[in-house]
């Protein structure tokens, strides 16, 4: 049987080669290229490039922008992942339940899912508008908003607004994750728990919690990823205004290469806000290793 | 205990019913929003049900705008889309389940972190990617993006699928002679198909709703998608809501549609640990 082996290798290169083509091209080579660019000043006019070491980096730690754009992300992000695990874990806890019309209310509470972002952006800005939006409607007369007032004119209801609409986008996926976890928890443990006697708060708390532990690491280092990164709803709800109040670091990176056409800034604010995440997961992840270790 | 289950029951159903109306408030305000005529969309205080019922907005969005090119558009991006990943997607699926290479763990390695990987740190060289091939403002150009944006997903939730298939079967149409590439076409393929199916409806729906390569890319009128058509009705000064309304339902109708149809699939898939947000 000469080289049934080899014959699997070649097959098994063949069948993923388009793959990993396209991953060089069009993932590997434009991580290294953003890299590249943020060393480098782009003149628009003429696209010629000129190498200008870490200029745009420290043109960076100038800018006025740097302290209360990083601040805007930061808010963005902890408000937006506590929104989304409280919920989360809330509404997975209450669908986990075997009760009649628990399908269809996970059905629905399934739905921001897949609902286009600008769909939400739009009915977000319908609902906030100033004289015909209803929930301003309800926020001014309960006097926490004077008469014919958008939260999206103010700063702090601007903020408030888009971590809102991220909340309603992203709890689903923190709900059905969690869900999945605890399906997955065997029944024999509450046997065992109650068998020891423990009531429904101790049966939570030890066996529970315990076993939605590993998703919620998973789950909090992804989620931080794309919520950092999220651009969508800020951007189509109020494009980082009013007067930068919203304005957020992947706006920052967006309008500096589309608006003001500074790719090498833009990508040098880029690899600084991958630079950040990965030095952030790695720490992360050594903690828990440590955390397992111990 | 028993009373304790009940009352923790009664707090299921108001906690659900409280997240019910947090989430279903707003789908149903934008479709009544669509439906209802102009003296009731623009009075104050605002009035929840519609006493009148008109067809105005959609008719104005189906034939007085560009709005028909823009379902167009995204029809064509998205089915190119689902073709390319999943074409793509099983060919690699099945090469990492069935076979051992050099390389192999790197690839799944590398899958995860485009997986995680953010699509505002690398549009900028995608961009100048898209650019120096003269596709931008181009189908193609579009396609490569949403491939790139849901390759990676696309290939481990596949992988998951691919690993529940018995290698067995493989083997056995092997032992009869069947090429690896008939074995996956006519053997693995018909197996794989739910799952597949599921997937090709993820990537597309993830194609339909993408903004940030859309709007960088399509610039022209006629090329435009779904939300990059949408928010220029937002960004124009004179925001017209029912219009507006009658294009974010009709723009989240199919995906929804699409979206329950394939719910079981993607619990499934969910159990087995794949999502994407």
């Amino acid at each position: 049987m000469f080289g049934i082996a080899s014959r699997q290798t070649t097959a098994g290169v063949l069948l993923v080669l388009p793959a990993v083509a396209f991953l060089v091209v069009f993932v590997v080579y434009p991580v290294l290229d953003t890299i590249r660019l943020s060393f480098i000043a782009v003149d628009f006019a003429t696209d010629r490039q000129q190498f200008v070491g870490l200029a745009n980096f420290s043109h960076m730690l100038r800018d006025q922008k740097l302290g209360w754009v990083a601040a805007n992300t930061l808010v963005w992000t902890i408000g937006s992942l506590a929104g989304q695990f409280g919920l989360g874990l809330c509404a997975a806890l209450c669908i986990n339940r075997d009760l009649p019309g628990m399908r269809i209310i996970r059905s629905v509470l399934l739905l921001p899912y897949v609902v286009p972002v600008i769909a939400l952006a739009l009915f977000w800005r319908w609902m906030l508008d100033g004289t015909y939006g209803i929930v301003s409607h309800v926020l001014q007369i309960a006097h926490l908003l004077p008469a014919n007032q958008s939260p999206l004119a103010l700063p702090d209801g601007a903020t408030i607004s888009v971590i809102l609409a991220n909340i309603w986008r992203g709890f689903p996926f923190v709900m059905i994750s969690y869900w999945a976890a605890l399906q997955g928890i065997p029944a024999e443990q509450y046997e065992a728990a109650r068998v020891d006697g423990a009531n429904i708060r101790q049966e939570f708390r030890y066996v529970t919690l315990p076993n939605l532990l590993d998703i919620t690491k998973v789950m909090l280092l992804l989620r931080l990823i794309w919520t950092v990164t999220f651009f969508d709803i800020i951007w189509l709800i109020t494009r980082g205004g009013p007067g930068g109040a919203t304005e957020h670091w992947p706006i920052w990176i967006y309008q500096e290469s589309m608006g003001f056409f500074r790719f090498g800034y833009g990508a040098a604010l880029a690899t600084t806000l991958a630079v950040i995440l990965l030095v952030m997961c790695s720490l992360y992840l050594l903690a828990l290793r440590r955390g397992k270790a111990a | 205990m028993k009373r304790e289950n009940l009352i923790l029951s009664i707090l299921a159903y108001a906690i659900s019913l409280a997240l019910v109306a947090f989430i279903g408030f707003p789908l149903l305000w934008m479709v009544l929003s669509s439906i209802k005529p102009a003296s009731e969309l623009f009075v104050s205080p605002p009035a929840i049900w519609p006493r009148a019922v008109t067809a105005e907005w959609y008719r104005n969005v189906l034939s007085g705008s560009d709005a028909p090119r823009f379902f167009l558009n995204s029809l064509i991006v998205g089915a190119a889309t689902t073709i390319v990943c999943l074409t793509i997607g099983s060919l690699s699926a099945y090469g990492v389940t069935r076979f051992e290479f050099p390389g192999k763990r790197l690839l799944q390695f590398g899958a995860l972190v485009g997986y995680v990987f953010p699509a505002i740190v690398l549009f900028v060289p995608i961009y100048m990617i898209v650019n120096t091939l003269g596709l931008i403002d181009s189908y193609a150009g579009l396609v490569i993006c949403h491939c790139i944006l849901t390759f990676p997903f696309a290939l481990w939730m596949l992988r998951s699928f691919f690993q529940n298939i018995p290698r067995d079967i493989d083997e056995a149409a092997w032992v009869d002679g069947a090429s690896f590439l008939r074995t996956f076409v006519s053997i693995i393929l018909p197996l794989a198909l739910p799952g597949i199916i599921a997937v090709g409806i993820f990537v597309f729906v993830l194609s339909w709703n993408e903004f940030l390569f859309a709007s960088v890319l399509m610039t022209s009128a006629e090329s435009k998608t779904v939300p990059v058509g949408i928010a220029e009705f937002i960004t124009s000064f004179d925001i017209r809501w029912g219009e507006i309304m009658a294009l974010g339902t009709l723009a989240t109708v199919p995906v929804v549609v699409l979206f329950l149809s394939i719910q079981r699939y993607f619990l499934r898939g969910v159990l087995s640990g794949a999502v994407k947000g």
